[in-house]
């Protein structure tokens, strides 16, 4: 009896695993900048982007990470990635927006300072990151050339990573 | 996989539900062994599992559950009489068989445990009967039991030609097992699958009891002896046949409670969507107050008033009957102290009894789930520390059997667990010079410490009062676990001892985690929640009844001497805004321990629902949550047991006031700033005209807010502001008022530019903070004179 549903359930698993795999070698991504440079991430990570809205400071934390907001009831971080990367805050602007990426079950809000375009990318297009800012600790994935510019490619699991 | 999953999760969830029922069974079935009902009700437990996992191909818990089955059907029976040595083995094969059946929630299977010890104890028990033990065939027993005696014997010497090659007996088993598998494979799917829970009904119940009679029957067949078998099982028969036409009987009364098994993630998401609509219904009571305020008498604003409280009320109804559904019985985590107390008195020959009341009472799931840890590590407690020796006991005049009782009652909006036991008590000044020694204390705290402070030593970390470490309470955990687990409930704890006369311990638990009453305070701009259950009291003080002792500021309250802590200390807050001289303070109190905590002002009670501030900000010191407020902005809920440790910290007196903002030299003209809050922008455009030549900067506003908002973000050093007494929004007077209301800006030159001239007018001004009174018109040169006097420009500049 076992054996004959054993048998079935195999039977089902199977079927299930030969639906197509399909591998495609373009890359979306959304780019955005910070200070001066222009970076990258993939456009499935990304929740949703908004424009700025108030927030609450959480005490003991590091300076980069701003506070809470409520995003429709969910309260998410909110972490500057300027300040994260070293540069000096900035006042919230007109172009400011909040990039709310998900992964798994994390979510977080980081700030940008100006929002560039969705772009495409082949797979073949996008190098390693630098040897001397490579390895599990970076939060560069790749680089990605296009065109005359280069755009830095943020590893989305780093990012939303706690780090303190 | 999915289907098999399925069964199995079901047959693993009803296989704990009905070993939880068991422990308490066996305990009390120790005590009266005559108890048919509790017999029947613990022999179809083991069936069931046993049914189930043959059908799931589980072969060692099949193995031992058919061995247990055997012994729990003899004494069914009236074969074996259940003494404390058989209940032990009972009490070890079913302890293998909660192993085995998380090993299977694992792994999905359950190789690699080894069961045979067991096993074996179980046949000697079950078979040795006859030969080894007399007392087991009571004489009390009816005339059947004469029949089947020898019977016993010879099956008795079969076991031990099995036992002598305990693999074969292994095999046969299994095959057995198989077999019956066949027949009961529709009915055990039936059971597995959930179907018709605990209870079979009676008809397979009794086919299901004879069987395994029957079918050892068969077995030992080619062996000698074949003689003795059919006696043996035609009486059981004619037995279980009896028992179970009477148990039904007597049981199925208590049976027909209607219930739905729901998944616990439904109810959690339930309960989030109720949260969503608590936060909607504070908003809505928020908008009903701003609309009522505009549109006073407006006949529709009855009308919304109506809504606005049917909806809030229909709220708070649903959100109690979601709670309700969550809630289980606390009952279902005092069912396994009876028998922890049992091994325990064994192991520490002490004589104990446990009372348990109130187990009926409810909580919600996730607190029942959390508070069974707790309760364990106080009960050990107790019983290793609390109650005495016997003759001890005898030599003090109390009675040789210690008791300990477990109470369980609502309280207002908490449930109160309460363990006592009579035994022996704390001592405060054995628990002083412990944690002198220890060093968790100085000296000087363990002279003013009173004794319920005293008490609250044993949940210090470091510190166990146990001289020798035992295996019970000596596990390398303290009871500051407790604490911490009890107060990650919200929960209080409170210790009362008497020395000699026993040690009562009581602790206080929110009903449910989710939606709490909070006092709404806040601090500068920033607003924080605490829960109310911590809140004792709030006062309003002046500055001056704050006294500073040994670098920490105390208030004297009544009769007591109460430290205080401002919030803004703790949390970091930057002072921007002047405090007046008057303070309220909270009145925190945990346990035993009480602090006062300084806010600036008070908002109100507000019920919040928690959420948890994501993976990412997970233990940020003395915050426990957040919360969602009406306008849609987080506010932080405080953690006040992680509040209490870091007030510790704070040395500095909660009032001492630092001033800084140290003016930068100025090198050059345009170094100077000045603002300019006009809603003209031709008058912007005059006074900036005039003010251009000289080189300084300037900044435009176009009305009071936008003026504070320039202010607020920090960007500029003001030198001065040439402020407009008529604006929208925000008038030249409120603004001032609300700029001297910050301490940066105290000394800010505000100058009124104004064609209002009346004396009033002027005298308004000065009250408000103004220095200098400009009517319109004005000459440039005069307006620069006033600007360049109060920013003491430097002549060289010019």
């Amino acid at each position: 009896m076992s054996d004959k549903l054993k048998e079935i359930i195999n039977k089902q698993s199977k079927q299930a695993d030969s639906a197509i795999n399909h591998t495609d070698d373009i890359v979306q991504l959304v780019g955005f900048i910070i200070g001066q440079e222009e970076y990258a991430v993939p456009i499935l990570t990304i929740q949703e982007i908004i424009k700025p809205i108030a927030w609450t400071r959480v005490p003991q934390t590091p300076k980069y990470i701003l506070g809470v907001f409520n995003l429709r009831g969910s309260v998410i971080p909110l972490i500057d990635l300027r300040v994260k990367f070293g540069l000096k805050p900035k006042k919230h602007n007109e172009e400011t927006r909040f990039f709310v990426l998900k992964q798994g079950d994390d979510v977080a809000g980081f700030v940008i300072d100006r929002l560039t375009m969705a772009l495409r990318i082949k797979k073949s297009d996008i190098g390693p990151a630098p040897d001397s800012v490579a390895g599990d600790d970076s939060m560069i994935d790749g680089v990605g050339k296009q065109n005359d510019k280069i755009l830095t490619i943020l590893k989305v699991k780093k990012l939303l990573e706690r780090d303190f | 996989m999915d289907e098999f999953q399925e069964i199995l999760q079901d047959f693993l969830v009803e296989s704990f539900e009905l070993i939880e029922q068991l422990d308490q069974d066996l305990v009390e079935l120790e005590s009266r062994p005559e108890d048919l009902e509790l017999l029947n009700g613990i022999f179809r437990v083991a069936h069931t599992v046993k049914g189930a996992s043959s059908f799931l191909n589980f072969d060692v818990l099949t193995h031992l559950t058919h061995h247990m089955e055997d012994v729990l059907n003899k004494a069914r029976h009236g074969d074996l009489v259940i003494d404390a040595n058989i209940m032990d083995v009972i009490l070890e094969s079913i302890d293998l068989m909660k192993t085995l059946l998380h090993l299977i929630r694992d792994t999905s299977s359950d190789a690699g445990v080894d069961v045979s010890a067991c096993v074996s104890r179980l046949d000697k028990v079950s078979g040795g009967t006859g030969e080894v033990e007399s007392p087991v065939a009571t004489p009390a027993v009816e005339e059947p039991k004469a029949e089947e005696t020898p019977a016993e014997t010879a099956e008795e010497e079969l076991d031990y030609d099995n036992m002598s090659d305990a693999d074969v007996e292994a095999e046969i088993e299994r095959l057995l097992a198989e077999r019956q598998e066949q027949d009961k494979a529709k009915r055990a799917a039936k059971i597995a699958a959930g179907e018709s829970v605990p209870e079979a009904p009676p008809a397979p119940m009794e086919e299901n009891s004879a069987k395994p009679e029957q079918e050892s029957a068969p077995a030992p067949v080619p062996k000698p002896a074949p003689v003795p078998v059919a006696p043996k099982a035609a009486p059981a028969k004619e037995k279980s046949d009896d028992t179970v036409a009477a148990a039904p009987a007597t049981r199925t009364p208590a049976v027909v409670e209607q219930t739905i098994r729901v998944d616990v993630k439904r109810l959690d998401h339930l309960m989030n969507l109720i949260g969503e609509l608590v936060l909607a219904k504070n908003r809505l009571i928020k908008i009903n107050d701003d609309v009522e305020e505009r549109y006073e008498g407006e006949e529709f604003l009855e009308e919304l008033n109506q809504v606005v409280s049917i909806v809030s009320l229909v709220t708070t109804d649903l959100q109690i009957a979601v709670m309700k559904t969550r809630m289980l019985p606390v009952g279902k985590v005092f069912n396994k102290f009876p028998r922890m107390i049992r091994d325990l008195t064994r192991e520490l020959n002490k004589k104990m009894e446990l009372e348990i009341s109130g187990e009926e009472t409810e909580l919600d799931k996730s607190i029942v789930e959390e508070i069974g840890d707790p309760l364990v590590h106080i009960i050990r407690n107790s019983c290793d520390h609390g109650i005495e020796m016997p003759d001890v006991r005898l030599a003090a005049g109390k009675p040789e059997v210690g008791t300990i009782s477990l109470k369980a009652y609502n309280e207002g909006n908490a449930i109160v667990i309460q363990i006592d036991d009579d035994g022996k008590g704390l001592d405060a000044e054995m628990l002083k010079a412990k944690s002198l020694e220890k060093g968790v204390i100085t000296e000087k705290e363990a002279e003013i410490m009173s004794e319920k402070e005293a008490f609250a030593l044993i949940f210090k970390p470091g510190f166990s009062t146990a001289a020798s470490v035992t295996s019970v309470s000596g596990r390398g955990v303290g009871m500051d676990v407790v604490k911490t687990n009890i107060e990650k409930l919200n929960g209080i704890i409170d210790i009362e001892s008497t020395i000699g006369k026993g040690t009562s311990l009581k602790l206080k638990i929110p009903l449910t985690l989710a939606i709490i009453q909070a006092l709404l305070v806040g601090v500068q701009e920033e607003h924080y929640a605490i829960p109310l259950a911590s809140v004792l009291e709030t006062v309003r003080i002046s500055k001056d009844e704050i006294f500073s002792v040994e670098n920490r500021s105390v208030l004297r309250l009544r009769n007591e001497v109460l430290s205080l802590v401002h919030i803004g200390d703790i949390f970091e807050v930057e002072r921007i805004l002047d405090s007046s001289e008057h303070a309220y303070v909270v009145v925190l109190g945990l346990g035993s321990s009480k602090i006062g905590l300084i806010v600036d002002s008070l908002i109100g009670q507000e019920e919040i629902v928690i959420k948890s501030l994501g993976d990412y900000l997970t233990g940020v010191e003395g915050i426990a949550g957040a919360t969602i407020r009406g306008d849609g902005g987080v506010t932080l809920i405080v953690d006040v047991a992680a509040l209490m440790t870091m007030a510790k910290g704070v040395k500095v007196p909660a009032m001492m006031e630092e001033s800084s903002s140290a003016t930068k030299e100025k090198t050059k003209a345009s170094d100077y700033t000045v603002m300019i809050v006009d809603d003209s922008k031709t008058d912007r455009t005059i006074m900036r005209k005039a003010l251009e030549p000289i080189g300084i900067t300037l900044v435009e506003a176009a009305d009071g807010q936008e003026a504070l908002n320039i202010l607020k973000q920090g960007d500029h050093t003001f030198d001065a502001m040439l402020v407009d007494i008529e604006m929208p929004r925000m008038d030249g007077y409120t603004l001032a008022t609300e700029i001297k209301k910050y301490n940066r800006y105290k000394n800010l030159p505000l100058i009124a530019v104004t064609s209002r001239t009346g004396k009033s007018d002027r005298m308004r001004g000065v009250e408000s903070g103004m220095v200098e009174y400009i009517t319109k018109p004005y000459s440039a040169d005069y307006l620069l004179s006033v600007v360049q006097r109060n920013v003491n420009f430097k002549s060289e500049f010019l």
